[in-house]
């Protein structure tokens, strides 16, 4: 039944190879970047999100938002949700696109380079990470960012972001968005355990990344992919306008 | 299906997008500030970490030893964000009893993948959870968005937590505290309560002698005059229930189902042949392979949310499952990623009945059903079989115009057999069998023999008094479907002969390993013979019981019923409720006073001033509007506990909400409530209430879960609001318990509930009904273990234990602090099936075989016109309650869209408090097709009118290729009045405007009444009364922005 979907995966531009040689491709890039500082080297930390799983519930995205204490408003992962509908057969119906986003902790992060104090920076494990001490909130890394991963978090004026909820993995946890995904979609690990279950995940899914043109090396794969959501998305973004009972317009929400 | 789909171009990214490309907006501005002096702002906790808590346990990388963090506390109870009610585990801080984060229970079948054995210890449930060995990642147990988000309400700074007493006129907004004290002494002693005239009190009204009306005797006591309203199945209403029907004596408790999914219901009730209790269920998601959800959407909404929607992934990418989703809207129920195994089908709104009574007929037509299940005429022919279930397709029901049983099944009495040697055997009832033609030689039979029986015959039976004409069940249905042609149907439902035939061949084309669901989509104006046609569709392929078939829910362990430690369901000098619902349910018009009076006056007795509704359960919905309308009879009193029809029941705010404020139409409203709600903001008196984790409870899961589960809910935090002066938390039960003491109730008091000896112990506290619910639940069949030192420890359960000293008898303490322990009771996974077919405690059954013809709906009068129902599932087009066609009395020249209702995946109907979630999806803009936006000249983004027959709502339009044309799709959850959207004064001081809580519309704002009733009334289904939310005609007009 799905054998001409196969088939369209095949002629796009699929990372088809097993972790090996993700790893082995950060290993090149990272002699680009500063140096790895912090976690355990032997560990290199990825997510894998099956998106036919992804039920667009947003309960990583509150969980995300709770366990880390976001200011509301921002967000260190949350799950775009697209119309989508086939152009080539308008008269088909439309379909659903959940698609989560995070820091992607990249080997060639383009938000470490640009840190000119080097408060972002990756650790030994692959997390990309922000310091807030060294951070002077200048905002060159969320610029730098393909991924608008990163925001000013406005309660400490520092970089905020993903940290793979590295509190939680160092203490042998699961980050909270994993913890709670309904649908099962995420899954994190360690890839270069060959038997952990991200490894296997890319060993047996013709897996993509956002941006592979950018050359960052992601670390948050993604089966079922579509490469037009792979980049910017040509859609119209959300409405959020709140109107009074007379219809005007009174502002975004405040929470 | 195609798989080059790709992105519409300028229409919805519906959420989310947002959010990662506007986390640029404002950093520019702050750097200047940051560069020059560090950072401009509060530094976090953790350089790293920013201000996330420590995490709740650490795990030793190498060894898997588990070390709690002692600063914190982990404890299974149950969520209360939507009405699923699933298993959750709640971490708090010990220091300040905050709840820091939320997620699934992993003993739950609602939470985890599959549950963890019960055995478990609770060190080794969390271990299971985490990266050790990364069982976390199989084993993981979730919280929803809005189950993740629930806890703020907890500290939501709009809750009550004071008692209230209004100040000035209902529903001004203005309001005093009270001691609790004062508020049981003015509830239960009236008076002149607020200086508008003399109240009557609870003590007065609870008169069970006298009539309440003397002319219509059968309407029952003056005690029925109040009423007791309820939200939810939450695991509380039990207790709602004992004060309500047994100790106070009223006829009338009701509850939110009418205005929920009520069609569904009992058009399930009518396929299962049970219409008391109204049994439903849902695809066996784990080994469905073909499922079609019609007016349902499955990982979109619905109960249970996260159990449909977490297996119909792994279905749709690792298993078998393809299946369709048939709705006016598309919703999260479709999935792009998973590409060719689902598909979106738009539907007319209102349309779904004449789509599955084309598959009906396709099926039929083309000998596509389970022929071998239909035959089967009993439970023993089908024992023999190998089936799970029978039905009475084979039936023979007379048909005979003029004969005094026609519409009734042919018995064994009409040609002359003997009643069964039953007890209580009855002509045409018990112990008289029903008949059916032998399929081997052609012979008149008894339904019970052993052998299949003939699917189709049109014929006479002689019988003692003459030939009879009659068909077999299976044939009437045959002759409703054929009623019309596949082109009538396909035009009535918008959708092509070929999808219909499409969908009616790939249904019959699994064997029984297909299914089809329906809900809320059938709460329009025909959503009885919706549901009864949709349903019908699995009897006809015979997946009753079976894997990958439909399957109910097995349920809970016994706990307030008769247990096997504590009977909490009867007590020393209970009382029966007497005399008829106001709904006029469940209780046939033709044996009233006014039928005789009118009968007898020599008139017509119908129609009557509002429909009465046999075969409905009590209903909410006609509660409201009847004491208005004081037919069958008026109010004296409301006591309602978390109840929010008037938000939730479509049309109900214009039908009564202004004489409600009226204490002349209702002298005495109490409302029991953590909030205030856009019903109980009318109400006299507001009692303070424990919230979701600090609250006591027992549920059960709803259908679709294959294992048994009681799900606890205990406070695992300490509830916020006031004490009464005797020390105790002021709860619903709690007022409960002190109007029965104060009134001399039986039921409470010190010698009340019977253990199993007929020893009598208290019910005075919440803990005496529900600690013994729990010691019920832990000795059922086999009694659980005893909780560990080490469970209790790591559970929490350590803060409920003097509770549990206080209320138990030794033996039970650890008993039932090992269910605590485990956030309730829960079968393995492992006893779910029994070979091809579910275990053998959780098939449903009926006596007389599930039913292609149902006798109770085929006999019922309509009493608005004194015809009969059909008994087997008919198309109809959506009716007022008269019979006249909606679009008759509505036509489309001048209303022409038809507006759906769908549920939201993030907001329920009182989550709006959580900023977490308004920061998410926060209001609901309106769905309009890409064909009428450009029509009518709107664009994304635009104010537009959406105006019913029943009133207008200003709205945002959001333009959409995922909305059928002609279509309006409103998502519930948005355009509150209350809960924060207004500010109440309360002891002179307003409540705080954060503002948000308003945003967007509720279309039951502008719900209808139905013009062919007397007085107020709101539109339901013509057969049943549901509320009708679906297919409302409308039209839309865009405003100018101002």
């Amino acid at each position: 039944m799905d054998t001409s979907r196969r088939d369209f995966l095949a002629g796009a531009c699929s990372i088809t190879a097993g972790a090996a040689v993700c790893v082995a491709s950060a290993e090149t890039a990272q002699a680009a970047t500063p140096a790895r500082r912090g976690g355990e080297s032997g560990q290199r930390f990825a997510m894998v999100i099956d998106l036919r799983k992804c039920i667009g519930c947003q309960a990583c995205t509150v969980a995300c938002s709770t366990e880390n204490q976001v200011p509301l408003g921002d967000f260190r992962t949350i799950v775009s949700q697209y119309e989508v509908r086939d152009a080539d057969r308008p008269d088909q119906p439309a379909a659903t696109y959940t698609l989560p986003r995070l820091c992607n902790h990249c080997d060639d992060p383009p938000c470490v380079e640009v840190c000119p104090v080097q408060a972002t920076y990756q650790q030994k494990d692959g997390k990309v990470l922000v310091d807030a001490d060294r951070c002077v909130g200048c905002a060159y890394c969320v610029q730098a960012c393909p991924y608008d991963a990163r925001y000013i978090n406005p309660e400490t004026q520092t970089a905020d972001k993903c940290t793979f909820c590295t509190h939680r993995v160092e203490a042998g946890l699961l980050p909270a968005c994993v913890e709670t995904c309904v649908g099962g979609a995420r899954v994190f690990g360690d890839l270069l355990d060959p038997n952990s279950t991200v490894s296997g995940l890319l060993r047996d899914h013709a897996v993509k990344v956002l941006r592979p043109e950018m050359g960052t090396a992601p670390h948050v794969f993604y089966i079922g992919l579509d490469d037009r959501f792979a980049g910017k998305v040509e859609g119209q973004a959300a409405l959020w306008i709140v109107r009074d009972a007379q219809g005007a317009e009174i502002g975004e929400i405040r929470s | 299906m195609t798989s080059r789909r790709t992105l519409l171009k300028g229409a919805a990214a519906v959420g989310g997008l947002t959010a990662f490309a506007a986390g640029y907006g404002h950093t520019v501005a702050k750097t200047a500030e940051g560069l020059a002096t560090g950072s401009a702002g509060t530094a976090p906790r953790d350089p790293r970490t920013f201000n996330a808590p420590k995490p709740e346990f650490t795990v030793d990388a190498a060894t898997g030893a588990l070390t709690p963090n002692p600063d914190q506390q982990v404890a299974f109870t149950m969520c209360q964000a939507c009405n699923t009610m699933c298993g959750v585990r709640v971490r708090t801080d010990k220091a300040t009893d905050a709840v820091l984060r939320v997620a699934g229970n992993p003993y739950h079948p609602l939470s985890a993948d599959r549950q963890i054995p019960y055995a478990t210890p609770v060190r080794d449930a969390y271990l299971s959870l985490t990266r050790h060995g990364e069982a976390g990642l199989a084993g993981r147990s979730t919280a929803c968005g809005r189950g993740n988000a629930a806890l703020s309400q907890i500290n939501n700074p709009y809750r009550v937590t004071t008692c209230l007493k209004r100040v000035g006129p209902r529903g001004a907004g203005e309001w005093r505290s009270i001691p609790y004290e004062q508020l049981i002494e003015e509830v239960c002693e009236g008076g002149d309560l607020f200086g508008e005239g003399p109240v009557a009190g609870l003590r007065a009204l609870r008169d069970l002698e006298t009539p309440l009306d003397p002319a219509n005797p059968e309407y029952g006591p003056v005690a029925n005059q109040v009423a007791i309203l309820n939200a939810t199945s939450d695991g509380r209403d039990e207790f709602i229930k004992r004060f309500a029907f047994n100790a106070y004596g009223t006829r009338n408790y009701g509850h939110h189902g009418s205005y929920c999914g009520l069609s569904m219901r009992v058009g399930s009730g009518a396929i299962m042949n049970d219409l008391n209790g109204y049994p439903h269920g849902k695809p066996d998601f784990e080994n469905v392979e073909f499922a079609i959800f019609i007016g349902s959407a499955p990982g979109n909404a619905g109960k249970p949310f996260k159990r449909q929607g977490r297996l119909l992934a792994q279905a749709r990418s690792e298993g078998k499952l393809n299946y369709v989703v048939v709705e006016p809207v598309l919703t999260n129920a479709s999935s792009m990623a998973a590409d060719d195994r689902n598909r979106w089908i738009p539907i007319v709104p209102g349309g779904d009945n004449a789509l599955a009574m084309g598959m009906i007929r396709w099926i039929l037509d083309n000998e596509r059903y389970d022929a071998r299940y239909l035959a089967q005429p009993g439970p023993k022919a089908a024992e023999q079989a190998g089936e799970a279930s029978f039905s009475n397709a084979t039936h023979l029901v007379v048909t005979q115009d003029g004969h005094p049983r026609k519409g009734f099944f042919l018995r064994g009495s009409d040609i002359g057999l003997p009643l069964a040697e039953v007890e209580g055997a009855e002509r045409w009832k018990k112990g008289d069998v029903f008949l059916c033609i032998d399929a081997a030689d052609g012979s008149l039979r008894p339904f019970g023999k052993p052998g299949p029986a003939q699917l189709f015959h049109t014929g006479t039976v002689e019988t003692p008094e003459g030939p009879v004409a009659v068909k077999t069940s299976l044939q009437l249905l045959k002759d409703s479907a054929e009623a019309h042609s596949m082109a009538d149907y396909a035009a009535a439902c918008g959708l092509d002969v070929s999808v219909i035939e499409g969908l009616a061949r790939e249904f019959t084309a699994h064997g029984k390993k297909a299914a089809v669901d329906c809900h809320g989509g059938t709460m329009h104006a025909n959503g009885f013979y919706t549901a009864f046609s949709v349903l019908m569709l699995n009897l006809l392929i015979g997946n009753w019981n079976m894997k990958g078939g439909m399957v109910d829910s097995i349920g809970g362990f016994p706990d307030y019923a008769p247990g096997p430690r504590y009977d909490l369901a009867k007590f020393p000098g209970q009382v029966a409720p007497k005399g008829i619902f106001l709904s006029r349910s469940k209780f046939p018009y033709q044996k009233t006073s006014e039928f005789k009076r009118r009968k007898e006056a020599g008139e017509s007795p119908y129609p009557t001033k509002a429909p009465w509704y046999p075969l409905s359960p009590p209903m909410l919905t006609e509660y409201l509007t009847a004491a208005v309308n004081g037919y069958p009879y008026g109010l004296k009193a409301l006591v309602s506990f978390m109840a929010n029809p008037v938000y939730g029941h479509a049309g109900l705010r214009g039908a009564v909400a202004d004489k409600l404020k009226d204490p002349k139409v209702l002298p005495l409203f109490v409302a029991i409530d953590a909030f205030i709600n856009e019903t109980n903001c009318m109400a006299d008196y507001i009692v303070p209430d424990s919230v979701m984790y600090e609250a006591w409870g027992w549920t059960s899961p709803w259908s679709g879960t294959v294992t048994r589960a009681s799900t606890a809910r205990w406070p695992v935090i300490e509830p916020r609001q006031v004490k009464a002066a005797d020390g105790d938390r002021v709860t619903m039960e709690k007022f409960f318990i002190d109007v029965g003491l104060r009134l001399g109730l039986p039921g409470f008091g010190d010698a009340v509930i019977a253990d199993a000896d007929g020893t009598l112990h208290p019910l005075k506290r919440p803990e005496d009904c529900y600690l013994r619910a729990g010691a019920n639940v832990a000795y059922a069949g086999t009694p659980v273990p005893d909780a560990s030192d080490d469970d209790i420890a790591l559970s929490g359960v350590g803060r409920i234990v003097p509770e549990l000293e206080k209320a138990l008898k030794p033996e039970e303490v650890r008993k039932v602090a090992f269910v605590f322990a485990r956030g309730g009771r829960f079968q393995d996974h492992a006893e779910a099936y029994d070979g091809e077919a579910v275990m053998a405690d959780n098939r449903v059954t009926a006596k007389a075989g599930f039913c292609i013809y149902n006798e109770a709906v085929a006999t019922a009068v309509n009493t608005m016109t004194g015809k009969r129902h059909s008994g087997v599932p008919a198309w109809y087009p959506l009716t007022l309650a008269d019979g006249t066609p909606l679009r008759d009395r509505f036509p489309e020249a001048e209303w022409p869209f038809l507006v759906a209702s769908y549920k939201s995946n993030m907001q329920s109907s009182y989550s709006i408090g959580s900023p977490r979630l308004r920061q998410v999806h926060p209001n609901n803009p309106i769905s309009v097709s890409v064909a009428d936006a450009a029509r009518l000249g709107i664009a994304s983004g635009d104010a537009v009118r959406l105006v019913t027959p029943g009133g207008s709502v200003v709205a945002t339009a959001l333009v959409r290729h995922g909305i059928r044309p002609g279509a309006i799709a409103v998502e519930h959850g948005y355009g509150h009045t209350e809960l924060g959207a207004r500010r109440h004064v309360i002891d002179g001081v307003a409540q705080p405007d954060l503002g948000g809580f308003s945003a967007g519309v509720n279309l039951n704002d502008v719900g209808l009444m139905d013009p062919t009733r007397e007085g107020v009334s709101t539109l339901g289904d013509w057969v049943i009364g549901s509320a009708a939310r679906q297919a409302l005609p409308a039209r839309l007009e865009k405003v100018a922005a101002t």
